[in-house]
């Protein structure tokens, strides 16, 4: 819980600014450390373990011994780092970036036993760790834009859809209605926030105890209802008038919010939920047959997430990210089947084994990526 | 356990499998063991052997005469099915020929004995489902009605208790009118599925000219249990124990003020001893709740989901200390236990008993489970019970898991006293 209000806290902080990416605060130069000191004598290493941290580590071998001295840090049989020709007498430094595990030292003479070097892990240098908040500030800056971009494309869809049914050219607005529609889809988590406002605009009739000719149906689905079953753009005037003004203050509402960063990594298995309920049955635009379009919007907004978290789980968990990557690709050459000019042939088009070659992707994205957020360390 | 007692014991069946199941395992067992061909010859001794394992908690027996009528404090059995009913009668003999046609047979299902010889060469008295002579099996029908009875058919309009109203849609229902509402609604339980199918067909069977079905959801709960309310509680098919602060249905002062009509409550005289009852059918959307990381689902309900326990107390009934806990750090403000039940001294007046069963169905066309729960819940008064509750839920967390899509609201009769009396006579009379 307090990590979780801790980083909340600090999100709000970076997204408050604007201009999110350039705030990020630079690593810290790090000092230059000390040099290890290793004295190497007739008989072997002085001290003979060290311990180090993991990183670039400086050492100063002095040569106390007779001879020439060819100092190396050895992995098992091979030779990490070397140092060659230190005269009796003399001191050299040696720079090496060494990961976390256990080297060993020569020390002078064959025969001499060798030393042992420790190579501790640090946080800069484990294996990634959990992500902090640092790291998820970028991928979520660039969501916000991504959202806002998108309710934008919506407001100007919607003008552009309400004005062909003011205009009462049907035709229009029957092709109006799907392309409009995706940037709705594509920000779904995000637009649910507003539950008021999601019904207003996505609800179905099955929501509804009336169905169709409940008077609490409005929004996308009762305009298509009027566009494609009866045909008429006349019937539709008021309910376009409404949805324009839903949209409108979704757009308000979504410019002036701050996107947890929870919501947002748990909107790609949420818009994966949508399509595994809805949208694989074909009962989403069950008048107009548009559902491909609703489909693949889901699939790009949950890919859009994934894609800006990717970089972070290519690193924790290859495994993963090659599963997920494959099942969105087998979904995406299905859907790319039937595809037709800028959309999408009607869903009545997609055959039976089609719809259940779907299913499997879809129901291990839902599986694989409700585990995103646990693994990001996210409440 | 006194308690448990009186009603049957069931300890001898605990751990064992379901003697539904049992029967049906024995019977495969045995017709591979003995190889025989036929399983004709095979079912006696099935039946046989179903017959001994359920001896004891068959003969279990609820009253059916009394203030009350059974279903609501007794204790919930195995096995239940609601069915809502459209009342065929158009007129006041007619309804009062249901309703005592209803008493009747309810009465002799609920005590059992044997069913009446016939000749062959007619359909027989009943469906046979539990043989030559009915056993109670813990049986209960309890009769409600809906407020469409009220309308204009029987001139019963005045008489409408007065919070009983047609179940309207709240923000996250979705609601399928074909599993909504009704005239009537019988509420069966029993030990086993088979004894609350025999009693629904005997009913049906018995009331051609006067009952429709509208709609029936069949529920469920774990078969070694016969839980009393308020003691006990099961899990809910989302994994969480549900029921451990419902009332205690064994504390009769508890039950005068929040779940049975008073004599001289603001209601109609008839309506003394009677209760509302509300079902609500709650799908689950188990697949996406499987899907949702446990910490999450244990913040939308505020109870840990293994123990039971609130969020930050050890053990299931300890009671969570909202006053303590302000802000919802702990339990937060939209877990649903702290919704449903904020335990403040203003909110005491919404306690209502519950009574639910869990439902699974088959499939939706998506592939996913239909599966949920069967939410049952009594009450004294409607306004002030469920539906103040049910304010309260909308907006919780829980929402994006759960669908409610059917039930509606009822009015339980009183209970028949004694002999000469029947079902909804005080209605009649009024």
């Amino acid at each position: 819980m307090s990590t979780c209000r801790a980083l909340h806290r600090t999100l709000m902080a970076l997204t408050a600014g604007g201009g999110l990416l350039g705030l990020l605060p630079a690593p810290a130069l790090a000092a230059e450390a000390a040099p290890v000191n290793v004295t190497v004598t007739d008989k072997g290493c002085a001290p003979n373990s060290l311990t180090v941290a993991a990183g670039k580590s400086t050492f100063a071998i002095k040569n106390a011994s007779q001879r020439a001295l060819e100092w190396e840090i050895l992995d098992g049989v091979m030779v990490v780092e070397e140092r060659e020709n230190i005269l009796p007498g003399f001191t050299q430094k040696l720079s090496a970036t060494l990961s976390a595990g256990r080297y060993q030292m020569t020390c002078g003479l064959l025969n001499n036993p060798k030393g042992q070097l420790i190579v501790q892990a640090t946080a800069a240098s484990a294996p990634p760790g959990p992500v902090s908040a640092v790291d998820l500030a970028g991928p979520l800056a660039e969501y916000k834009l991504y959202v806002l971009r998108e309710v934008e494309a919506l407001v100007i869809g919607t003008q552009a859809f309400v004005a062909a049914i003011k205009a009462n050219d049907l035709a229009k607005a029957q092709a109006l209605y799907a392309p409009t529609r995706v940037h709705y889809e594509r920000i779904e988590p995000v637009a649910e926030l507003f539950s008021d406002l999601d019904k207003a605009i996505d609800s179905r009739a099955d929501d509804y105890e009336k169905r169709e000719n409940d008077p609490g149906f409005v929004g996308f689905h009762k305009i298509e209802k009027f566009l494609f079953i009866d045909k008429s753009t006349a019937a539709a005037q008021d309910t376009a008038d409404r949805l324009m003004h839903d949209v409108n203050e979704l757009h308000s509402r979504i410019e002036n919010l701050t996107i947890p960063a929870g919501k947002m990594v748990g909107g790609a298995a949420d818009l994966i939920e949508e399509v595994a309920a809805t949208k694989i049955t074909g009962e989403e635009d069950r008048y107009s047959h548009t559902d491909l379009w609703d489909f693949q919007a889901n699939i790009d907004g949950a890919q859009k997430i994934y894609t800006l978290l990717r970089p972070l789980e290519a690193k924790r968990n290859p495994d993963f990210v090659k599963r997920v990557d494959d099942n969105f690709q087998d979904v995406d050459v299905i859907l790319a089947k039937y595809k037709s000019g800028d959309g999408f042939q009607t869903y009545d088009k997609v055959t039976e084994s089609d719809r259940r070659a779907m299913k499997g992707p879809i129901t291990t994205l839902a599986e694989d990526l409700s585990t995103l957020r646990g693994q990001l360390g996210l409440e | 356990m006194t308690k448990r007692n009186d009603t049957g014991p069931d300890g001898e069946r605990l751990g064992a499998p379901p003697p539904a199941c049992a029967s049906r395992r024995s019977l495969l067992k045995l017709g591979a063991a003995t190889g025989m061909a036929s399983l004709g010859a095979v079912a006696p001794i099935a039946a046989r052997a179903a017959e001994t394992d359920d001896t004891k908690t068959a003969h279990q027996s609820q009253p059916f005469f009394g203030v009350h009528q059974s279903g609501i404090v007794t204790p919930e059995p195995a096995a239940a099915t609601m069915v809502a009913f459209d009342v065929l009668a158009q007129n006041r003999p007619d309804m009062e020929r249901l309703l005592r046609t209803l008493t009747e047979r309810i009465s002799f299902l609920m005590v059992g004995g044997p069913v009446p010889a016939r000749d062959p060469l007619l359909p027989a008295a009943d469906s046979g489902l539990l043989g030559p002579v009915v056993v109670p099996d813990n049986l209960t029908v309890t009769v409600a009605l809906g407020a469409s009875m009220f309308d204009g058919r029987f001139g019963l309009a005045h008489l409408k208790p007065k919070h009983l109203v047609r179940m309207s849609q709240f923000p996250n229902d979705a609601l399928d009118d074909r599993i909504c509402h009704g005239d009537m609604l019988i509420q069966f339980c029993a030990n086993r599925e088979e004894t609350v199918i025999h009693a629904l067909r005997d009913i049906i069977k018995n009331t051609p000219d006067l009952l429709t079905v509208r709609w029936k959801i069949d529920g469920f709960l774990p078969a070694d249990t016969v839980r009393e309310l308020g003691k006990e509680t099961v899990r809910n098919l989302l994994g969480f124990k549900d029921g451990t602060a419902n009332l205690a249905a064994s504390d009769d002062e508890l039950m005068n003020r929040h779940v049975w009509v008073q004599p001289g409550a603001d209601e109609p005289a008839w309506t003394a001893g009677g209760s509302y009852q509300v079902v609500r059918i709650i799908r689950n959307l188990v697949e996406h709740w499987d899907r949702t990381p446990l910490n999450e689902q244990q913040q939308i309900f505020g109870r840990y989901k293994m123990n039971g326990a609130p969020l930050g107390e050890k053990h299931e009934h300890d009671v969570p200390d909202y006053a303590d806990d302000p802000k919802g750090l702990r339990i937060p403000l939209t877990a649903h236990i702290r919704r449903a039940n904020p335990r403040t001294p203003e909110t005491q007046s919404s306690l209502i008993l519950r009574r639910p069963y869990n439902f699974s169905k088959g499939a939706s066309s998506n592939g996913q489970l239909d599966m949920g729960l069967i939410f049952v819940c009594f009450q004294s008064n409607l306004a002030a019970g469920f539906l103040t509750v049910q304010d309260r839920l909308n907006g919780e967390a829980l929402e994006e898991y759960i669908k409610p899509i059917g039930g509606g609201y009822f009015f339980v009769l009183p209970g028949v006293p004694k002999l000469d009396r029947f079902l909804g006579d005080t209605l009649l009379s009024a």
